[in-house]
């Protein structure tokens, strides 16, 4: 579904991915750890197509399309999801607003017809429930004044409307307490199935309990150093990152 | 009729002689209007080197001549009419249109007239009201209004009288080389209430030089609208000058979208403790548009109230100016102002210009103001790209939602519904152009 090839990607003339090779097939879900500035939301943003990521070398493919070719929206449309580590405040934007433009706009490069009001009302309301989202988080502005919690779940409502082929969940963890990692880990595991790829990018090993991977990658310093099972995430968190790191410096510079 | 040279002292005189002669007013009138010609003589046509005018460049003037303004039809349809209930009165260029304007029924003690129709019923009422505020001494523009004005609006609500229905003035001005000067005077006595909507449209290349006086009672409520969408061709230099009493609440949306140069002066004077004063603003501009506004809210009591949010979108080579002072008196302790500008650019080759002020003489106060010039954020963008929104209409939604914010704070539904229109029917398109 989603095959990475030798790639190369630099920010500001500094290389960040050294060479990732990732091939993730239809219904699994693969996890992606890693010191920070190891490069893990580099991957999430070229695959997603952030502007200021310059790749050097390597191809990306989803469904068998050139994904580096296509714009953001293009992606999207394809069936791509990025959960964002920050999600962006879009003051006077409505959330229901936004997030049937973003429906209809899908829906709209598949040659489907626009969902009408009440239709698109039912879907919104099913899958609220999924995330325990609360109503009036639909009618403020997108991610304004939102918690960090409120911010991830948000993300995962988006994802459970949008419903795409494949999703990248960047550090989705990250600022969330037990309770609402527990009600995002759900939301993610009621989307998990045959026809649908993950990609879960995170620090600690804590969300693997949740969202339990079918493989798990070890990314140090831009290139992808380990892969195994599950298991693997557990040794991690005992042992560290130290025991991959060869140029300390190098990652402690990068953190900075 | 003579033509009106910006440049030449004698001319204004001559023209000024003409045109009292034909207007057999009150005297205490004439006498203001003979006060507002010496003031305009002294201070002639703004150059670049004063500062109040050095990014708002009126030299072109000097080089015009403008006739006044004949009559014109004006067919119905060319009016921004509103849906729903209100009371309306028209004027071309300057003139009452009795056939385009339409009051419904009012409060016994209410006078919404048009200036020249209450000279005749209400003389009093008028000559006691009129240019009697403080502000804009030094505006060359607002002197000529009130040296040459022809008719206008004029409100008087008595004592606790509140108008229930909102009221419409529109100026319509049409023709090439043309100038008007529409002028309107509100007075609202103590506690009294009303809504009030001030279109400004036209037709051609010619100079609207609008003033409005408003003067609020204490405990009034005046929730006031500036909606200008002059011709492309047109400029407008208007003036505004308010003064609240006590506990009086002022709310003033402005909205500036019309014209080739435009600039609106704002003079607010909180004279009574606890006034509030709050002013959204909003200017966009295109093509070779220049849109200035320029306020000044002066704090001469305790706790006085003030906002300000003004901002504009520029587009193509369109440019903006901004300058807003809040000025606290020494004795005007607990002033509780805030005064913000934005600016979001859609080209590069727009300039904003933004100098917000503070000038501060009492020590208890709570004041700030902050500016902010500034193109699409490329993360919000990113982050409705990356849902599948494509990037035009991406841009349109920031742009849109940009704007709204001051739109939105309208409360009469039939207007911010017209405004909201406008604003999709403007900014839509517009942002599918390259950024």
């Amino acid at each position: 579904m989603l095959e990475i090839k030798n790639l190369h990607a630099s920010v500001d003339g500094r290389e960040i991915l050294n060479g990732i090779d990732l091939s993730i097939q239809a219904g699994e879900v693969h996890a992606l750890m890693g010191p920070n500035g190891s490069g893990k939301s580099t991957l999430a943003n070229v695959i997603a197509g952030r502007e200021g990521y310059e790749v050097t070398a390597g191809e990306v493919l989803f469904l068998g399309k050139n994904l580096l070719e296509l714009a953001p929206e293009e992606r999207a449309r394809a069936g791509l999801f990025l959960a964002f580590q920050y999600p962006v405040e879009i003051p006077g934007v409505n959330n229901l607003y936004f997030l049937k433009a973003a429906a209809n706009a899908i829906r709209k490069s598949r040659g489907e017809p626009e969902l009408d009001a009440m239709e698109f009302w039912e879907t919104v309301h099913q899958r609220m429930e999924l995330v325990k989202m609360d109503e009036s988080m639909l009618k403020r502005p997108v991610n304004e004044g939102f918690s960090g919690g409120e911010k991830k779940r948000n993300e995962i409502f988006q994802m459970a409307v949008l419903e795409p082929r494949f999703a990248v969940l960047d550090e989705t963890d990250s600022g969330l307490d037990i309770d609402a990692l527990k009600v995002v880990s759900d939301g993610v595991n009621a989307l998990r199935g045959p026809e649908r790829g993950f990609l879960v990018i995170t620090h600690y090993q804590r969300l693997l309990e949740y969202i339990v991977p079918d493989r798990v990658h070890v990314l140090i310093n831009g290139r992808i150093v380990r892969s195994g099972g599950k298991e693997l995430a557990l040794e991690l968190e005992e042992q560290g990152y130290a025991l991959y790191s060869k140029e300390p410096g190098r990652a402690r510079r990068a953190n900075a | 009729m003579a033509a009106t040279a910006f440049a030449d002292a004698a001319q204004y005189h001559r023209e000024f002689e003409d045109f009292a002669a034909k207007r057999n007013e009150p005297d205490g009138l004439l006498q203001l209007r003979r006060q507002a010609l010496q003031r305009l003589e002294t201070l002639g046509l703004p150059s670049s080197r004063q500062e109040t005018w050095r990014f708002t460049d009126v030299a072109a003037l000097g080089q015009m001549a403008f006739q006044r303004a004949g009559d014109a039809p004006v067919a119905a349809d060319r009016l921004p009419l509103l849906e729903g209930p209100h009371h309306r009165l028209v004027f071309v260029n300057g003139r009452f249109a009795p056939g385009l304007s339409r009051l419904q029924h009012l409060p016994d003690e209410a006078l919404v007239a048009s200036l020249g129709q209450a000279l005749l019923t209400h003389p009093e009422r008028v000559v006691a009201s009129l240019d009697q505020l403080k502000g804009l001494a030094d505006n060359p523009f607002a002197a000529r209004n009130s040296a040459f004005w022809e008719d206008g609006a004029f409100v008087y609500l008595p004592r606790g009288v509140v108008l229930d229905l909102p009221l419409h003035l529109i100026f319509f001005a049409s023709g090439e080389d043309t100038a008007s000067y529409p002028r309107t005077l509100i007075v609202l006595e103590e506690a009294a209430q009303s809504a009030l909507v001030v279109d400004y449209r036209g037709q051609g290349r010619y100079l609207n030089c609008p003033m409005t006086e408003i003067s609020l009672g204490s405990g009034a409520v005046l929730d006031f609208h500036l909606i200008q969408e002059d011709d492309p061709q047109a400029w407008h230099l208007g003036g505004l000058r308010l003064q609240q009493e006590q506990n009086s609440r002022f709310t003033g949306h402005l909205l500036s979208a019309g014209g080739l140069l435009t600039r609106t002066d704002i003079y607010g004077l909180l004279a009574g403790e606890g006034a509030e004063c709050h002013w959204y603003g909003l200017t966009l501009v295109k093509d070779r548009q220049l849109g200035d506004q320029h306020l000044l809210l002066e704090h001469a009591k305790p706790h006085g109230n003030s906002r300000q949010l003004f901002k504009g979108v520029l587009e193509d080579k369109g440019r903006i100016v901004f300058d807003g002072l809040i000025r606290v008196q020494q004795h005007a302790q607990k002033t509780d102002a805030n005064q913000q500008n934005r600016n979001l650019l859609l080209s590069r080759q727009a300039l904003a210009h933004s100098n917000p002020r503070l000038e501060i003489l009492a020590d208890d106060v709570k004041c700030s103001h902050g500016s902010t010039v500034g193109f699409l954020d490329p993360d919000a963008l990113f982050y409705l790209r990356a849902r599948g929104i494509g990037l035009a209409e991406a841009q349109s939604m920031l742009v849109y939602a940009f704007a709204n914010e001051i739109v939105e704070h309208i409360k009469l539904a039939p207007l911010r519904e017209r405004l909201e229109q406008l604003l999709s029917e403007r900014l839509y398109p517009a942002a599918e152009r390259k950024v």
